[in-house]
C-alpha cells in the first residue's frame, strides 16, 4: 500500500473522530438487540390491547383462543362500543346517542364537548339530506343553547350553519364538514369517551411505542451511525451509511 | 319569531312524552321513559323545560311503583319489564341531578332518594352479588341465570349512578357516619365489585365527611385501607378513592400523622406515582391528596423533588381545556398560599410567566379566569420577585380588565391579585399604580352590589393583620372623588370592601386628605363606625386610622369634629377586641405629633383618656395593651398637665399601686409590650420638663423604677436600649443635666441618639402596621 493511501485513511479516521459519531455495525447492533429480552406474553398483551382498543372484536376473540391472552375488558362491551361507532360512521347519529345513553348515561351528561359534537353531526346529516327546515329548527332548539353556554361551540355552530348558505355545498369553504372524515372524527371521539368511561385507555399502546421508536432513532442519529429501521411495516434493519 | 315556534314545538313534544309516562301500558311507559332520558342527557335547557313540566315527580312516582312491583312480579316477562322501568327511571332521575342543582332539588323533593337507595340493597338482601356470581360460575350455571344476575347488576348500577350524581351536589342529604350500621353499609359499598357502587361509597365520603370526628371515625373503621386498595382498581375507582382520601385528610393533622408512618410508605408512593398518571384528572386528584397531606404539617413531603413535581404538574394541568384545567389553578393556590418556600419554588419554575400565558389567551371561562387570578394573587402575596415579574410582564393590564368582568368572582379575584401585586413597596413608592386605567375600573367597583365582592371584604378582614392596608388613602380619596361620593345606602359595606381591597395601591401620606374630607368621605366612614357589623366598624376604623396617620393639624381637626370624643370612647370599649385595638391605634395616631394634637384626648372631660386607662386595666390581649400604652406614651410627650393625667391613669386609678398595670406590662412576655411600657416611663421622666423629678419619685414609690432597673439586661435589644436610656435619664437628675428628647436643639448630647431612635422606631412602627408584616418584623428588631 502506498503511503498516499495510508495518509488518506488516517485523514478519514481523524475526520470521523472529529464528527465524533460512533459507528455501530450490523453485527454489533444485532448482538445488542439479542441481549434485550422481551417476554412473549408482553408482546401478546400489546397486540390484544390494540385489537380491543380499535374494536376488532372477532380478531380479539380468535387471538384470545390462540394465544391465551386475556383481554383486560369484557369483549361484549366492545360489541356495544362498535355499534355506536358504526352508527356515527353511517350517519345515524340519533341512534348512536341512544346507544351511548343505554350503555352509560353519564358519558354524554358529563362530556359537553362530545355531546355538542354529536349534535353538530346530527345537524350536518340533516343538511346533507337536504332537510333544511328540520335542520334550522334543530339548530335553534338543540344547538343554539349550547352555543350560548360556550364560545367555541358557538363558533363551530356558526360554521356548520354556514353550510345552509351555499348552493353547492361540496365546493364551499366549510364543505369539509360534509366529508366522511368529519364522521370518522366524531366517531373516534365517541369511541374514546366510551373507552375512558370503561376505565380503558382511549388510544392503543402500539402506535405510541412506534412513535417512541422514531423519536429514539432521531435522538440516536445525532450521536451514532447504526442500522436504522426506516420502513416500519417491515422493520428491516438498514446498514449504517458511513 | 322562529324561537317561539321552536320552543312551542319543544313543549308539545314534552307534553306528549309526559302524557305517555302516565300510560297504563308498561311498554308505552318504558318507551316514554327512554325517550325522556335521551332528550335530557347532556342538555341543560331540556332538563329545565321538563322540570317545569313536572317530569321529575312523575318519574319518581313511576320508580316508586316499580320498586314495589318488583317483589310481586308474577312471571319472568313482567319481571324484565319492571326492571327495565326501574333502570330507565333511575337513569332519568340521575340525569336530572347531573350538574343541575334545580334538578337535584326536584329529585329530592319528589322523594326519590329512598327508592334509589333501595335499589342498592338488592345486593344485600336478595343477592350477594360478589358471591352469587362466583357460585354461578363454579356450578357451571345456566346462561339464563347469568343473565338474571346481569339484570340485577344493571338495577344496582343504575341506582348507584343516580345516587352518585345526587351526592355530587351540596344539596344531597348528609350521610350520618356516627351510626354504626351506616358505617357498615358504607364499607359494604366500598367493598362492592361494581365500580359504580364503590364509586358511590367514595362520593358519599367526599360529600358528607366534614368534621374531624367523622374523619377519625372513617379512619378507625378502616375505610382508608379499603380506599387505598381501590387505588389499584379501575380509573373510576382510583379517582373516586383519591378524592375521598383527600377528604379524610383535609385539615386533620391527627389522621394524617396516623397515616404517614413506616407502613404506609407504599400508599404514599403510590399516590406520588399517580401525580405522573396518564389521565389529567387523576394527576389533579393525586396532587390534591398530597397537598392536603402537606398542608396538615410542614414536616411531610419535605423533599424538594416532590414539591417541584407538584408545582410543575399543576402548572402543566392548566393546559387541560376542561374542568381539570379550571380546577388546577385552585389546587396550585392551596399548595402555595401562605408558604413562602413554595412560592419561591413556583417562581423558579417560571410560575408567573406560565400563569400569565394563560391569562393572555383571553376569552377564558370565568372559573378558570378566577383561578388564575387567585394563583397570581397567592404567588405575589409575599415575594417581591414575583411582584416585579408581574409588573415587568404588564400582567396588571389584564388584571385591570378583569375588574370589569361580568362575573363577580372574577372581579373579586382581580381585586385580590391587584392587592397582592401592589404590596410592592418599591413600586408603590415609585407610583407605578398611579394611573387612570387602574383607577376607573376600581371606582366602578365601589358601586358593586354583588355578594362575591362582599366576600372579598370578608377575606380582606380576616387577613387584615397580614396585608398592608390603606397606607394609601390618597388612592381611596381619588376613588371617592371619581365616584362622586357615591357610597350610599345598602351598598355601603360593599363599597368599603372595594376600598379595602384596593387600598394599598398608592402610598400617599400627605396629599388628597383634604379632598377626601371635603367630599364627605370621613362622614361616610364615621357612619360606618356605627354599624352593627363589627367587621365593618373595624374596616372603617382602619381607614380612618390611616387617614389620620401623620396628617396635618387642620386635617386632624376636621376628622375629630366628625368623629367626636364620645364615639371614639365607645369604640375603645367596643365588645369586639379587634375593634378596641383599632380604635386605640387610631387614638395613638391622633395624639401623635404636635402638642395641640394631644389636646384631643382631653375633650369632653377626658372621656377618651379614661376609656384608654380603663381598657389598659382590663384588657387581655397584648395587641390592645400595646396600642393603649403607645397612646399614653404619646400623651406623655405633651405638656405638664398631660403628663400628670397619664400618671393619674397609671397610678391613681389602680386599685393597688403595687399592681399598676404598667408593672404587669414591664413583666410581660411580649417584648413589644415591654417596649411600649418603657417608652411611657421614658416620656414621663423626660428631664426637660419641670415636674419630671416629682414624677420620678412617684414612679419610684410605685415600684416602677426598680422594675425598669431590673430590665437592664432584657433579652430584647429594643427594650434593653430603651431601658438604658431611661436609666440614664434617672441619673441625670442628680447630675442636673437637662436632656430634651424631643428638642432638636439638644442634638449634641447622648439623648439625641435615642431621640432619633425614638422617632425612627415610632414612625416605622406605625408604618409597619399598614405596610407589610415582613417590614413589621424588621421594625421590631430595629
Amino acid at each position: 500500500m502506498s503511503l498516499f493511501w495510508i495518509v488518506i485513511r488516517q485523514l478519514a479516521e481523524i475526520e470521523a473522530m472529529a464528527m465524533s459519531k460512533k459507528v455501530i455495525t450490523r453485527e454489533e447492533w444485532e448482538k445488542k438487540l439479542n441481549d434485550v429480552k422481551i417476554r412473549k406474553e408482553d408482546m401478546n398483551k400489546l397486540v390484544m390491547n390494540f385489537l380491543v382498543t380499535e374494536g376488532y372484536v372477532d380478531a380479539a376473540e380468535k387471538f384470545r383462543m390462540e394465544s391465551g391472552t386475556e383481554p383486560d375488558i369484557d369483549l361484549a362491551t366492545i360489541t356495544d362500543r362498535m355499534a355506536v361507532k358504526k352508527a356515527v360512521q353511517c350517519g345515524n347519529v340519533e341512534d348512536a346517542i341512544e346507544k351511548v345513553n343505554d350503555l352509560n348515561p353519564e358519558i354524554l351528561d358529563t362530556n359537553p364537548q362530545l355531546f355538542f359534537h354529536l349534535q353538530q353531526q346530527r345537524l350536518i346529516e340533516l343538511i346533507r339530506n337536504g332537510k333544511v327546515e328540520e335542520a334550522l329548527e334543530f339548530a335553534q332548539e338543540e344547538l343554539a343553547p349550547r352555543g350560548e353556554e360556550n364560545q367555541s361551540f358557538l363558533e363551530e355552530l356558526e360554521r356548520t350553519v354556514a353550510l345552509l348558505a351555499f348552493e353547492d355545498v361540496s365546493n364551499c369553504p366549510v364543505g369539509d364538514l360534509l366529508d366522511i372524515s368529519q364522521r370518522l372524527k366524531t366517531a373516534s371521539e365517541v369511541n374514546a369517551a366510551i373507552l375512558t368511561s370503561q376505565s380503558h385507555e382511549k388510544d392503543p399502546k402500539l402506535p405510541s411505542l412506534l412513535k417512541m421508536l422514531l423519536w429514539a432513532q432521531n435522538q440516536l442519529d445525532e450521536k451514532a451511525a447504526y442500522p436504522r429501521i426506516n420502513d416500519l411495516a417491515t422493520a428491516t434493519l438498514e446498514d449504517p451509511a458511513i | 319569531m322562529p324561537t317561539t315556534t321552536a320552543s312551542a314545538a319543544g313543549t308539545t313534544v314534552g307534553n306528549n312524552i309526559l302524557l305517555r309516562l302516565t300510560s297504563g301500558e308498561r311498554d308505552v311507559k318504558l318507551k316514554a321513559l327512554r325517550e325522556l332520558k335521551n332528550q335530557i342527557i347532556g342538555n341543560r335547557t331540556k332538563k329545565l323545560s321538563f322540570l317545569k313540566l313536572g317530569a321529575v315527580p312523575a318519574v319518581a312516582g313511576i320508580l316508586s311503583d316499580a320498586v314495589s312491583a318488583v317483589d310481586v312480579a308474577d312471571d319472568d316477562e313482567n319481571d324484565r319489564i319492571v326492571k327495565d322501568i326501574i333502570v330507565q327511571s333511575a337513569a332519568v332521575l340521575g340525569s336530572f341531578a347531573c350538574g343541575f342543582e334545580a334538578g337535584v332539588r326536584a329529585v329530592l323533593d319528589a322523594g326519590a332518594f329512598p327508592n334509589l337507595s333501595r335499589l342498592l340493597s338488592y345486593t344485600d338482601e336478595n343477592f350477594k352479588i360478589g358471591d352469587f356470581g362466583d357460585i354461578l360460575i363454579q356450578r357451571g350455571c345456566l346462561v339464563e341465570e347469568m343473565l338474571l344476575h346481569k339484570s340485577y347488576m344493571e338495577v344496582v348500577d343504575a341506582g348507584a349512578r343516580s345516587l352518585k350524581m345526587i351526592y355530587q351536589s351540596k344539596m344531597a342529604p348528609k350521610y350520618d357516619f356516627l351510626q354504626e350500621e351506616n358505617m357498615e353499609f358504607l364499607l359494604s359499598l366500598l367493598n362492592n365489585e361494581s365500580e359504580n357502587v364503590s364509586g358511590l361509597g367514595a362520593s358519599i365520603i367526599s360529600h358528607s365527611c366534614k368534621t374531624s370526628l367523622e374523619q377519625k371515625l372513617l379512619f378507625d373503621a378502616g375505610v382508608l385501607k379499603r380506599l387505598t386498595s381501590l387505588l389499584g382498581g379501575s380509573l373510576i375507582q382510583r379517582d373516586a378513592s383519591l378524592e375521598s382520601i383527600a377528604t379524610i385528610f383535609k385539615n386533620n393533622p391527627e389522621v394524617v400523622s396516623k397515616f404517614v408512618g413506616p407502613d404506609t410508605g407504599r400508599t404514599l408512593s403510590c399516590i406520588i406515582d399517580l401525580v405522573k398518571d396518564r389521565f389529567a384528572r387523576t394527576r389533579l386528584l393525586a396532587s390534591l391528596c398530597l397537598i392536603v397531606i402537606r398542608n396538615a404539617s410542614a414536616c411531610y413531603l419535605q423533599d424538594v423533588g416532590i414539591k417541584t413535581k407538584l408545582i410543575n404538574n399543576l402548572l402543566e394541568l392548566l393546559d387541560d381545556p376542561g374542568q381539570v384545567g379550571d380546577e388546577a389553578s385552585f389546587a396550585f393556590s392551596s399548595l402555595i398560599a401562605e408558604k413562602e418556600d413554595m412560592q419561591k419554588l413556583a417562581f423558579e419554575v417560571n410560575g408567573i410567566d406560565k400563569l400569565y400565558n394563560h391569562l393572555q389567551k383571553g376569552s377564558l371561562h370565568p372559573r378558570r379566569f378566577e383561578g388564575i387570578l387567585l394563583a397570581l394573587a397567592d404567588m405575589c402575596s409575599k415575594l417581591e420577585c414575583c411582584r416585579s415579574r408581574c409588573l415587568s410582564l404588564q400582567v396588571l393590564n389584564l388584571v385591570v380588565d378583569a375588574l370589569a368582568h361580568d362575573s363577580s368572582d372574577v372581579r373579586s379575584a382581580a381585586c385580590m391579585c391587584l392587592r397582592s401585586v401592589s404590596r410592592s413597596i418599591k413600586n408603590l413608592s415609585a407610583g407605578s399604580f398611579m394611573n387612570e386605567t387602574i383607577v376607573i375600573p376600581l371606582v366602578r367597583l365601589l358601586d358593586d352590589t354583588s355578594t362575591a365582592v362582599q366576600k372579598v371584604m370578608g377575606q380582606t378582614i380576616s387577613n387584615s393583620f397580614d396585608w398592608p392596608r390603606s397606607v394609601v388613602f390618597g388612592w381611596e380619596a381619588k376613588c371617592i372623588l371619581a365616584s362622586g361620593c357615591n357610597l350610599r345606602g345598602s351598598s355601603m359595606p360593599i363599597s368599603v370592601a372595594a376600598l379595602g381591597a384596593i387600598s394599598n395601591i398608592v402610598v400617599d401620606f400627605t396629599t388628597r386628605r383634604s379632598t377626601f374630607i371635603r367630599l364627605g368621605g370621613v362622614k361616610l366612614l364615621v357612619q360606618l363606625l356605627k354599624s352593627m357589623d363589627s367587621t365593618i366598624r373595624l374596616n372603617a376604623l382602619w381607614a380612618l386610622r390611616n387617614l389620620i396617620f401623620l396628617a396635618e393639624d387642620k386635617c386632624k381637626e376636621e376628622i375629630f369634629m366628625e368623629l367626636t370624643a364620645s364615639l371614639l370612647a365607645s369604640l375603645i370599649c367596643d365588645p369586639e377586641p379587634s375593634v378596641q385595638e383599632q380604635a386605640l391605634a387610631l387614638v395613638r395616631n391622633l395624639v401623635d405629633g404636635r402638642i395641640n394634637s394631644v389636646e384631643y384626648i382631653f375633650a369632653e372631660d377626658g372621656i377618651i383618656l379614661d376609656a384608654v386607662g380603663r381598657q389598659l386595666r382590663i384588657a387581655s390581649k397584648a395587641e390592645i395593651e400595646i396600642q393603649g400604652m403607645y397612646v399614653l406614651s404619646n400623651v406623655a410627650t405633651g405638656k405638664e398637665s398631660h403628663k400628670e393625667a397619664v400618671m393619674d391613669q397609671l397610678l391613681l386609678h389602680a386599685e393597688n399601686k403595687a399592681q399598676s398595670c404598667i408593672i404587669k406590662f414591664l413583666q410581660s412576655n411580649d417584648s413589644r409590650l415591654r417596649t411600649a411600657a418603657v417608652w411611657a416611663v421614658l416620656n414621663l421622666t423626660c428631664s426637660s420638663s419641670p415636674g419630671a423629678s416629682g414624677r420620678l419619685v412617684e414612679l419610684r414609690d410605685a415600684g416602677i423604677v426598680s422594675h425598669v432597673k431590673n430590665m437592664v439586661n432584657d433579652p430584647c435589644l429594643d427594650v434593653k436600649l430603651r431601658v438604658r436610656t431611661a436609666l440614664g435619664q434617672f441619673t441625670s437628675f442628680d447630675d442636673s443635666l437637662i436632656l430634651c428628647i424631643f428638642s432638636p436643639a439638644a442634638s449634641n448630647n447622648k439623648a439625641s441618639t435615642s431621640c432619633l431612635q425614638f422617632l425612627t422606631v415610632r414612625a416605622v412602627g406605625e408604618l409597619s402596621h399598614v405596610v407589610d408584616p415582613s417590614s413589621k418584623q424588621a421594625a421590631d428588631s430595629l
